[in-house]
């Protein structure tokens, strides 16, 4: 029954439990009491999901009296759950899933944030998404170069302003000098696809796990391909459109902690992470559910936070 | 169809699943009962849990919560006018006035019959328009969301016509609440004063904790006595009696469940807004309207029959699109994720065998939901002859933690707090309190409609009468209206 209690601070506000109730007796070597995931969605969602089925495998590649517990902190548009993992102790048993571009976006545009990604300690990279750019499944549109002999602007769907699937279009599109509309306001990447399907708009920017069993049951068609390289000699990728520097608009899902975790603690976490993302019944769940792992350690994680946050500096002016 | 229908009971008909069915029941029933909490909570606790557990257990325990909570929720609605759940709210209206007259056991009978009664309509609705439930969907996009939410907006403005300006501000209310936080359309913060918990807007469920908990335990406090008032015309035993109500009322449950399923479909409108047009359709229809709000039992059974009704249609975007159409919704597809299905368009074709199985254990949750509180009806009604310096504080103190526990965020206990003191002016005032509630619901998807509306026509207002869906819509609020001006006006020329 211990894993009732994984929703801890629900089940501690719930029985009343102090708070100090939910964590072990200390002693001296890592881990010896519970360590948080601070996912920064709500319960149910794609990646929270993910997070949860990969947890378990951590724990079998950590040594100790332990469980691993993900807490759902949503809010504020991911911001909520990077600052509390940020300001939490640096002692390993808070970590979190930040997700990229998401969480660097709000500095370039000026919003006030409670975290600085640079200081992060970062342990791992878990997965990438591409973005599929889509059209309805009977749509006369076959490639990404006909958005530009439409005679008109292409509409695009896509949730706020401020948000990756609107960047990556307006970046993508400026590049390319495609003339373009956005319609915003989707509430989630499953309802501007749909918007899609039903032709509010012709197209949209998702990502490439989400739209896939909508390509596969024929309702909308891949036209291009932006954050991984793509097989199919039909479907662009951002090489072939002539401007490699695109592949970096994707979605990275990170794992990190508070600044200054010291690094041993550090090693220990990276090594459990990527263990469980290589575990192979973890990878039976990610061929059944659609899923991928890109498993990267905390140096070369690192590296890439840099490089996106050179990336979207450099495209700054559509950022904002 | 009955063959899968067969196999999924078969599925569900094992001693251990049907216990895990039970679990669910009881644990929804106990989220339903307290303020704040719900079925969404209850399933993001569960979720851990059901790891161990095979696919199908796991379902029955999903469906047994879902189905559960409308009964918890309409316990409280009744007894303590605190709707347990969001779409108990309209329950509040007529159930709270029934426990006051110590007829608490019958409307708790009524709705314990009307749940299982509109679950099962909605059940079969649902196994009827399956087939064709991606063009259904495909009938509602930016302009369809925009006047629905008219439709919605319209129907709560002109529910009370002796107190039409009263309601019309508290709707104006409910609106400016609902336009605080990030606006996904434009991209700019409104009245969040840089706060990162103003983000995300105004949340309805601490709302209406405080609203409807948090109020009529002020006005318990400074009343003093009971909800029942005097002891001894406190009637037990009058169970049966809401059952037979409910059955002789069967034109309200049929009338309920259909509403309820047709609005449960709708995303982001959902459960509220389907409990309470089934609640006013139902008033308007009755040749004696003005007697609703003073413990009608029909207005008990229309909106726990769109209660569950409202389920079945929440899983018709979930089927055809893998889009939740409720917050539970969400929830459960994050189950079926960590079981190793794809939510999405092929769901359909690929885990047909788990959602009949969800779809029948919807079914027997509320059936199990309502025994069960039909068999507590007695000791639940003597809630009602617990003096109010009891109850209140406890009352207040569960409905808070229940509130913290969403989402562990502080601001939800201030808004909560906030909005009891609101509402407890608005009853002292004679303001109702259903009309805010509904527009905080709408207001988004009001403004969200419209404004997608007009960029996809390109400020074209054609585009609201575009399509044979949006014309009847049209049509529906003009009648609305219409319905609610004409005899007056008709009355006001024959007086000339």
């Amino acid at each position: 029954m211990h894993s009732i209690i994984k929703s801890s601070t629900l089940a501690c506000a719930l029985i009343l439990l102090v708070a100090a109730g939910c964590s072990g007796p200390a002693n001296d070597s890592f881990p010896n009491r519970d360590i948080e995931i601070v996912i920064p969605y709500a319960a149910g969602g794609g990646f929270d999901t993910y997070v949860r089925a990969l947890a378990p495998h951590m724990e079998k590649y950590l040594e100790g009296d332990f469980n691993i517990l993900p807490i759902n902190v949503p809010g504020a548009g991911g911001r909520r759950g990077a600052s509390e993992v940020y300001r939490a102790n640096p002692d390993g048993y808070t970590i979190g899933i930040f997700n990229l571009p998401g969480v660097l976006l709000p500095q370039l545009q000026g919003v006030k944030v409670n975290y600085d990604l640079a200081d992060v300690s970062w342990l791992s990279t878990l997965s990438i998404d591409a973005y599929a750019v889509i059209v309805k499944g009977d749509s006369t549109i076959n490639s990404i170069q006909d958005f530009k002999t439409l005679g008109r602007p292409v509409v695009y769907g896509a949730t706020g302003p401020s948000s990756t699937s609107y960047i990556a279009t307006t970046i993508v599109s400026e590049a390319l000098e495609i003339p373009y509309e956005v319609i915003t306001g989707y509430k989630g990447s499953s309802e501007y696809i749909l918007g899609v399907i039903r032709g509010d708009v012709d197209a949209t920017f998702a990502n490439l796990s989400t739209v896939q069993s909508y390509i596969e049951s024929g309702d909308v068609k891949m036209v291009a391909l932006i954050g991984d390289e793509s097989d199919d000699p039909a479907i662009y990728d951002a090489s072939d459109l002539g401007i490699p520097e695109l592949g970096n608009i994707k979605v990275v899902r990170m794992v990190g902690g508070p600044p200054g975790l010291p690094d041993e603690i550090k090693k220990t976490l990276e090594q459990a992470i990527l263990s469980a993302l290589a575990d192979p019944e973890f990878k039976t769940w990610l061929e059944a559910t659609g899923n991928d792992v890109y498993p990267a350690g905390a140096s070369a994680t690192a590296q890439s936070v840099g490089e996106l946050s050179a990336f979207y500096d450099k495209f700054k002016e559509f950022v904002e | 169809m009955f063959d899968l229908l067969l196999n999924a009971i078969q599925d569900i008909a094992h001693v251990q699943t049907l216990l895990f069915l039970l679990l669910g029941v009881i644990f929804g029933l106990i989220f339903g009962v307290i303020p704040g909490l719900g079925g969404t909570t209850a399933l993001a606790i569960l979720m851990p849990l059901t790891f161990g557990m095979t696919a199908i257990d796991a379902f029955a325990m999903s469906g047994g919560i879902m189905g559960a909570v409308a009964m918890g929720g309409a316990i409280s609605a009744i007894l303590l006018n605190t709707p347990g759940t969001a779409p108990n709210a309209a329950t509040t209206l007529d159930g709270f006035p029934l426990a006051k007259q110590g007829r608490a056991a019958e409307a708790i009978g009524a709705a314990a019959t009307a749940s299982p009664l509109g679950g099962m309509f909605g059940v079969i609705t649902l196994l009827m328009v399956l087939p064709v439930a991606k063009e259904l969907i495909l009938l509602f996009g930016p302009p369809e969301f925009f006047l629905l939410a008219v439709f919605g907006l319209v129907t709560i403005s002109l529910s009370d016509s002796s107190n039409l300006l009263r309601g019309l501000i508290a709707a104006g209310v409910g609106l400016m609440l609902a336009f605080v936080g990030y606006d996904t359309v434009t991209g700019g913060e409104r009245f969040t004063y840089a706060s990162d918990y103003l983000f995300d807007g105004i949340p309805l469920v601490p709302a209406l904790v405080g609203l409807f908990g948090v109020t009529e335990m002020i006005h318990l406090s400074i009343t003093g006595g009971t909800v029942a008032g005097d002891a001894g015309k406190v009637r037990l035993h009058g169970v049966m009696k809401g059952v037979r109500a409910t059955f002789k009322n069967w034109k309200v449950v049929i009338r309920g469940s259909l509403i309820g399923t047709i609005i449960g479909a709708v995303p982001g409108v959902g459960g509220t807004v389907a409990t309470f047009i089934a609640y006013s359709t139902t008033k308007r229809s009755d040749p004696h309207p003005e007697t609703f709000g003073t413990g009608r039992i029909e207005g008990v059974i229309a909106p726990e029959s769109a209660n569950n009704a409202k389920d079945s249609g929440a899983l018709l975007p979930t089927l055809a699109f893998g889009i939740p159409g409720s917050a539970e919704m969400a929830v459960f597809l994050g189950i079926l994720v960590l079981h190793g299905m794809q939510p999405g368009p092929m769901m359909l074709l690929n885990n047909e065998r788990e959602i009949y199985a969800l779809i029948i254990a919807l079914t027997l949750s509320a059936i199990f939901s309502a025994i069960i509180g039909l068999a507590l009806v007695r000791w639940l009604a003597m809630i009602t002859l617990v003096r109010g310096q009891l109850l209140a504080p406890l009352v207040i103190a569960v409905s808070l933690v229940g509130t913290y526990a969403i989402d562990s965020r502080p601001g939800d206990v201030v808004i909560a707090a906030l909005l009891g003191m609101l509402g407890y002016l608005m009853l002292r005032f004679n303001y109702p309190r259903l009309p805010l509630v509904i527009a905080l619901v709408l207001g988004e998807t009001a403004e969200r409609g419209f404004l997608q509306s007009m960029m996809i026509g390109h400020d074209d207002w054609g585009i609201f009468i575009a399509t044979p869906t949006s014309i009847i819509m049209v049509i529906l609020i003009l009648i609305t209206l219409g319905w609610s001006f004409i005899p007056g006006l008709l009355k006001r020329f024959k007086n000339r």
